[in-house]
């Protein structure tokens, strides 16, 4: 059996001077695999993902992702790793405004030579990469490339942030409330969209909300307050 | 590099702000080198007013004064010289040359100078460097003969043949007049950046003769006024003088001489040392003129803090910006790169602008400045020294800049990727 992507195990955290936030005994990922993680605000999902991303670290357990133990390397490695294999789009205003669109989203291949690397791989250079990237998503008039990123509506800002998360196919696209701030007939658009982009860049897709409406659409869905032991019905503090 | 053009983009984004900033810093740097440049050039215009001369020698005060009033044409002198002193040392052998000096009227604000025609051929200023006639000649035989400084011409537009009138006395506006002997403008001198730009130059003759009829400081009335005609065929050959300028044929003798001059039975004399004198009326001046550096050096650091304050406000609003860049993959220490390379870039800027104001200015002050003050302010390209505080500036923008370096570089390690709202 292939190794999975994404595998915790016994983990707990907890913020200085605050109760246990989270304890997840396992947890894991498959590779190729889109997982929709639901997670009422308040309940550890933004950390979760911090950890899964390496800026923060378990009290206790282990994260292993693509067979790396997170906990052993340093912290610059660690960064490092991050960026090499994982892919981020956040709730909005991902985007640098003072960049162009096409900038935007070759971001990652200027802080990683993998990614930059495995775009030139496939597309011949970033730009290409950005540009056929872009195209995917609906986003297809080359005057808009060279716009300022703040320039654009709320759902083409995120198409542009799924394309940087997705350039130089990194194994793992984690997606922080991608759609709520779009309406309801854009969300599956945009979701349909990133299930087919990550399926060509052969990524993970890892998918945390708190609108279970969504849940359907995925390979597999579960619940962060079934999964974490720590998780109290009265707990809403925002992590 | 990329992060350079990150940084670039960043301030583009908050580009009134960065330009307030860096507007600051560039009159703070254009300030400080006008300063510079400005005690760069009166301190070398004041050490070149006068070269060459070994002593200068006048009635006993103190050296500073007996500087002003020969030199500087400032104030007056307390007392007179003997014409037979002047002969007696300036038949000395070891003197090679002796320009005797005779002080004490005006023209229109201008002092006027009696001298000989040893002061064209010997007196020197800057390195060496003689007078020259832009026109005309110096005074000869005729005690009537004038010759201009350059600013004198200048400023009152005179041209040779012209004719003018000297005012008794050294104020502004003089009720006193020699106008019953009208001077001829002969020859104009070439600018030097002296005072002798300031002055009107005549023979001790014609000093003698304005003054000939004169007795207690009024002129005579009636029956005892002497004409410029009488006055010609008078012995013009003054009684006293104000001070000496006496050039040495060994240098070795110079305190010596000096002390017999101090030291001499017949009439009480003082001896200085130009450049002596001229060191310890500089050092008089060098408390306010480095004060005046200081100021400008302060002003700089305002300009510098104004940069701090600006990067730190903006920090906490970029909070987002970090976030993002960290969750493509920047490090903290790019966050902190970014940060001081921001301050790098707003320095300079400011630098560069703060060249330009300061070019800009000195061109467009360049001919007021010469004319009103004597100062030749150079269009030159910065001097090491004004290089090496520029770059002082620069390495003090880059400190200060590590400050938001460092608590960005804090706060990206505590924020991480989540962005709050």
């Amino acid at each position: 059996m292939r190794q999975p992507l994404i595998e915790l195990t016994d983990l707990t955290f907890a913020w200085p001077g605050h109760p246990p936030l989270l304890d997840i005994p396992a947890f894991h990922l498959e590779a190729g695999e889109s997982l929709f993680l639901k997670g009422p605000s308040g309940s550890g999902k933004t950390t979760l993902l911090g950890l899964l991303g390496g800026v923060q670290q378990p009290d206790r357990g282990s994260i292993r992702l693509l067979g790396q133990t997170l906990g052993t390397l340093k912290q610059g490695a660690r960064d490092r790793f991050r960026v090499d294999h994982t892919g981020y789009i956040f709730q909005q205003f991902n985007l640098l405004p003072f960049l162009s669109v096409r900038e935007n989203v070759e971001l990652p291949c200027r802080f990683s030579k993998a990614r930059a690397a495995k775009a030139c791989e496939r597309y011949g250079s970033v730009d290409q990469a950005a540009a056929s990237l872009l195209a995917h998503l609906g986003l297809k008039d080359p005057a808009l490339l060279m716009r300022r990123a703040d320039s654009l509506s709320i759902g083409q800002q995120q198409r542009v942030a799924a394309a940087r998360a997705l350039i130089g196919q990194p194994e793992l696209v984690i997606a922080d409330e991608p759609t709520s701030a779009l309406d309801a007939d854009s969300r599956e658009a945009f979701i349909r969209l990133l299930f087919s982009e990550c399926h060509t860049a052969g990524s993970s897709l890892l998918f945390v909300s708190h609108d279970q409406s969504l849940a359907p659409l995925f390979d597999r869905h579960l619940s962060l307050s079934e999964l974490n032991r720590a998780a109290r019905p009265a707990n809403d503090l925002e992590a | 590099m990329y992060l350079l053009r990150l940084a670039l983009a960043s301030l583009a984004n908050r580009r009134f702000t960065a330009f307030l900033t860096a507007f600051a810093i560039a009159l703070s740097v254009c300030l400080l080198l006008a300063v510079e440049r400005v005690r760069t050039e009166a301190r070398a215009s004041f050490a070149s007013t006068i070269s060459g001369t070994d002593l200068i020698v006048g009635a006993r005060s103190g050296s500073v004064n007996l500087l002003l009033y020969s030199v500087f044409r400032i104030g007056n002198a307390t007392n007179n010289i003997r014409w037979d002193s002047f002969e007696h040392y300036a038949s000395d052998p070891r003197v090679k040359w002796a320009i005797p000096i005779s002080l004490g009227d005006s023209h229109r604000g201008y002092r006027v100078m009696g001298t000989s025609q040893a002061y064209f051929e010997h007196y020197q200023y800057g390195h060496k460097q003689s007078l020259q006639l832009a026109q005309g000649r110096a005074f000869a035989n005729d005690p009537f003969e004038v010759v201009l400084g350059a600013e004198v011409a200048q400023a009152l537009h005179y041209t040779l043949g012209d004719k003018l009138v000297l005012a008794h006395g050294v104020a502004a506006i003089s009720l006193v007049k020699h106008d019953d002997k009208p001077f001829t403008v002969v020859g104009i001198l070439q600018r030097t950046g002296t005072p002798v730009d300031r002055t009107l130059h005549i023979s001790l003759g014609g000093m003698e003769a304005i003054h000939v009829d004169w007795h207690n400081g009024v002129p005579a009335r009636g029956a005892g006024r002497v004409s410029a005609d009488q006055a010609r065929n008078m012995d013009l050959t003054p009684s006293a003088i104000t001070a000496v300028m006496l050039g040495l044929n060994n240098k070795i003798a110079t305190f010596t001489l000096q002390r017999e001059i101090n030291d001499y039975r017949n009439e009480p004399l003082q001896a200085i040392l130009p450049g002596v004198a001229l060191q310890e009326l500089w050092s008089l001046m060098s408390t306010a003129e480095q004060a005046l550096f200081v100021v400008s050096l302060f002003v700089v650091l305002t300009g510098l803090i104004g940069m701090l304050t600006a990067i730190l406000t903006s920090l906490n609003e970029r909070r987002r910006e970090m976030a993002i860049l960290r969750s493509v993959g920047a490090r903290p220490w790019h966050i902190a790169g970014l940060l001081v390379l921001e301050a790098f870039a707003l320095a300079v800027a400011g630098i560069l602008a703060g060249l330009s104001l300061l070019y800009l200015g000195i061109a467009l002050a360049q001919g007021y400045v010469q004319a009103n003050y004597g100062l030749y302010l150079p269009l030159a390209w910065p001097s090491s020294h004004e290089w090496t505080l520029l770059a002082i500036i620069l390495g003090a923008a880059l400190l200060m800049g590590s400050v938001p370096a460092w608590r960005a570089y804090r706060q990206s390690l505590a924020d991480g990727l989540s962005i709050h709202l």
